[in-house]
């Protein structure tokens, strides 16, 4: 009897171990051992096929005199600064909407929820040919309602707006689905209330609804945030981080020095400098929200 | 559990077998093996593929003791991507016949690629089929050929003649101010609906580098007469030419003579830009999508007023090179040789519309038939011999995307003088070569 008792434990602790075992594996091959790599190659000048070169600091000086790099975080952090409101507002007020007792809600909540599930380079060149300066349907549209055309992606103060919306009505279905399901929890017995105390639509909005969705927007603000900092595809294949830089993104750059020129050792510390970044973001985001709670 | 082990003996045993068996195979002359399995990547166009395909079953049937395998190129977003991703993981083909002659610094300073100077015949054998001169622009800065200069893509203006008749140009443009009149003239809105509709030509304006090798780059080495960037390892575009270049695309932006947009489909067979800068192979897909009636030409690149000379112009070269993981690099030089013989070379003009580097080829009967049916072909084959690459740098591409950077600055956007703009290229080009030294 005393024998099988740690016997058992041994056992379950095997048993534990192996269930682990290829979380644990997975752990290690991609991401312990890319995180662990790309921390030497920062020492590092490597492109790929000559052996690796002992180079100290110099990655880091490079950094601190690359204006690009510098000019591709501001564009993110613009970037962020449009997105993030922008899906907020119109995530919710669609999210609002739908929430309503209206025909066909269903169709309408799987086609705001199509664009998520749709490949990112079929929708950045459907938005691409939209957005054509002069064959765009877009200005096309403008033109025939006497407006004049905006020069959507030729134009550095509107390159960077113009992906923000394209992101946003992408990724929009996504939060609509937070929202409506942060609308459905909130209890009906607070809008009655509300109503025989003679609160209108717009009181109930902002004293009942907006801060029961406190938690839900905090979680919009997150998500968009990490997916924010990750921004790629749209100007990689919209407009190659033009016009004048103006949409080259911090993720865009880092790419660039190490897949087109080579430069693995340079990328990887850009790439943890950036990631000190988006830490830092994180933290005044955290202590903000924490703040709040 | 007992039949378990037995399957795990059998595997384990079956692999140490297999193993030995190859390490045996390995070790032996290329006579005492049998055939000999070679694999080819080729480029990853249908054109090439056919070709390729064409050429190695012809070589296979003839050759039971070499027996080579066709493979295009995997996808990437480039074949020299996928070549160095190929040196990285030692996965490489024994011959590859899409080189870039811009990346080959990166190859050769891998040790990736064997040397063709180390066969006997090597320099005799292509000496026969292009000039010593062109030969010897492909030798690496350590002495040794490390590429066969296998064919190029001269590139040239093709322009829609009817556009052309209809804005009253009657011959083929030859200088920039010819060009910019008759921009002047085809850019117009042709349906009267208040929107321009027609364009002279049109290039995509995102700063991407390689972008730059068919506008700025195929213009500077036509105006220079035949210059490319570096002289030796010194930054050699800041000049006159360079100025020049980027004066006529900023003319030809500041008036709105191409879009600043994108196209879908083909712009030039829709007839909806006039020109396009392109090379030989379009050819074949201009043959294949034109609407019935169209009517294209081919004349060289524009160059300034003043030009003076022959037109030299950007030649896309693509050679054969053989990778250093070849077990049988003898037998991969005979199928190297196969590759660019006289019979594939034709081959090579039929099926891919390219043009073979070789001497005296609009004048070799072999070829005369193939020149009387293709006449627009002989316009780039006599084009091909006054082509220039581009220089062997371990930086070239952060190169042109530092011109590229300035070329959108200035040329497209008209916020850079061009002196400003080849200057700031300049020093940026300057910058990244100390920086690559040290």
């Amino acid at each position: 009897m005393r024998n099988t008792r740690p016997s058992v434990i041994k056992n379950s602790s095997r048993t534990g171990y192996l269930m682990s075992l290829p979380y644990v594996l997975y752990f290690c091959l991609f991401i312990g051992f890319p995180i662990v790599f790309s921390f030497i190659l920062i020492f590092h000048k490597w492109n790929v096929v000559t052996p690796m070169q002992w180079i100290g600091l110099r990655n880091f000086s490079r950094l601190f005199q690359d204006i690009q790099f510098f000019i591709s975080i501001r564009n993110t952090l613009v970037f962020l600064v449009i997105h993030i409101p922008l899906q907020i507002i119109v995530a919710l007020m669609l999210a609002l909407l739908l929430n309503r007792k209206i025909k066909l809600k269903g169709f309408f909540r799987a086609l705001y929820f199509l664009p998520v599930v749709v490949s990112g380079v079929v929708i950045t060149i459907l938005w691409q040919q939209l957005y054509a300066y002069e064959t765009g349907l877009l200005n096309l549209l403008m033109t025939k309602l006497g407006i004049t055309k905006i020069p959507w992606l030729i134009n550095t103060n509107w390159a960077m707006p113009s992906i923000a919306i394209m992101a946003t009505w992408k990724n929009v279905g996504l939060y609509i689905v937070l929202f409506l399901v942060g609308l459905q929890g909130i209890p009906r017995y607070l809008y009655e209330a509300a109503e025989i105390d003679g609160a209108r639509s717009l009181q109930q909005f902002f004293h009942i609804t907006l801060p029961a969705l406190n938690s839900t927007i905090v979680l919009v603000v997150i998500l968009s945030t990490i997916g924010g900092f990750s921004l790629f595809i749209e100007p990689f294949v919209m407009t190659g981080g033009g016009p004048m830089n103006s949409t080259l993104s911090a993720m865009l750059y880092i790419y660039n020095q190490a897949f087109y020129f080579g430069h693995m050792g340079y990328a990887a510390t850009l790439g943890f400098f950036f990631a000190f970044i988006i830490l830092m973001v994180v933290l005044i985001q955290k202590k903000f929200v924490e703040r709040k709670d | 559990m007992t039949y378990n082990k037995a399957i795990i003996t059998f595997l384990l045993l079956s692999c140490a077998l297999n193993t030995s068996c190859e390490k045996k195979r390995a070790a032996q002359p290329v006579a005492e093996q049998g055939a000999v399995r070679l694999t080819y990547w080729c480029a990853s166009n249908q054109d090439e593929i056919n070709f390729a395909r064409e050429l190695v079953d012809s070589w296979n049937a003839d050759n039971s003791q070499i027996q080579v395998f066709l493979q295009p190129i995997p996808a990437s977003q480039s074949s020299e991507e996928a070549l160095l991703a190929a040196i990285a993981g030692k996965t490489t083909p024994d011959i590859c016949s899409n080189m870039w002659p811009g990346a080959m610094d990166d190859f050769t300073s891998s040790g990736g690629l064997v040397r063709f100077d180390q066969f006997p015949d090597f320099i005799a054998y292509v000496q026969k089929r292009m000039p010593a001169a062109l030969l010897e622009s492909f030798r690496s800065p350590d002495g040794h050929y490390y590429q066969i200069p296998w064919k190029t893509n001269p590139i040239m203006v093709m322009y829609n003649k009817k556009m052309y008749r209809e804005a009253g140009v009657t011959k083929p443009i030859r200088t920039y101010s010819e060009y910019l009149t008759a921009s002047a003239k085809i850019t117009r809105d042709v349906d009267g609906d208040g929107r321009i509709d027609q364009w002279m030509g049109y290039r995509d304006i995102r700063p991407i580098w390689w972008q730059r090798l068919f506008d700025y780059y195929t213009f500077y080495i036509a105006a220079s007469g035949g210059e490319t960037l570096f002289d030796g390892t010194d930054i050699a575009f800041e000049n006159t030419a360079s100025v020049k270049v980027f004066q006529f695309f900023s003319e030809i932006y500041r008036n709105g003579y191409y879009p600043l947009t994108t196209f879908q489909g083909d712009a030039f067979l829709a007839g909806q830009v006039a020109t396009q800068f392109t090379g030989p192979w379009n050819i074949t897909h201009v043959e294949n999508f034109k609407a019935p009636g169209f009517e294209y030409g081919i004349s060289p690149i524009p160059v300034p007023d003043d030009h003076t000379g022959l037109v030299y112009t950007y030649g896309d070269h693509k050679n054969i090179s053989i990778f250093s993981t070849t077990k049988y690099p003898e037998a991969v030089w005979q199928f190297a040789k196969y590759l660019i013989s006289a019979q594939a070379d034709l081959r090579l003009l039929e099926i891919c519309s390219q043009i073979p580097l070789r001497k005296n080829l609009t004048t070799d009967p072999l070829y005369h038939n193939y020149f009387q049916q293709n006449p627009m072909m002989m316009q780039f084959a006599e084009q091909a011999p006054y082509t220039r690459g581009v220089d062997g740098s371990s930086v070239l591409k952060e190169i042109f995307d530092a011109i590229s950077q300035e070329y959108e600055a200035c040329a497209v956007y008209n916020k850079r003088t061009p002196e400003e703009a080849i200057n700031k290229a300049t020093k940026r080009a300057q910058v990244i070569i100390a920086w690559s030294k040290r």
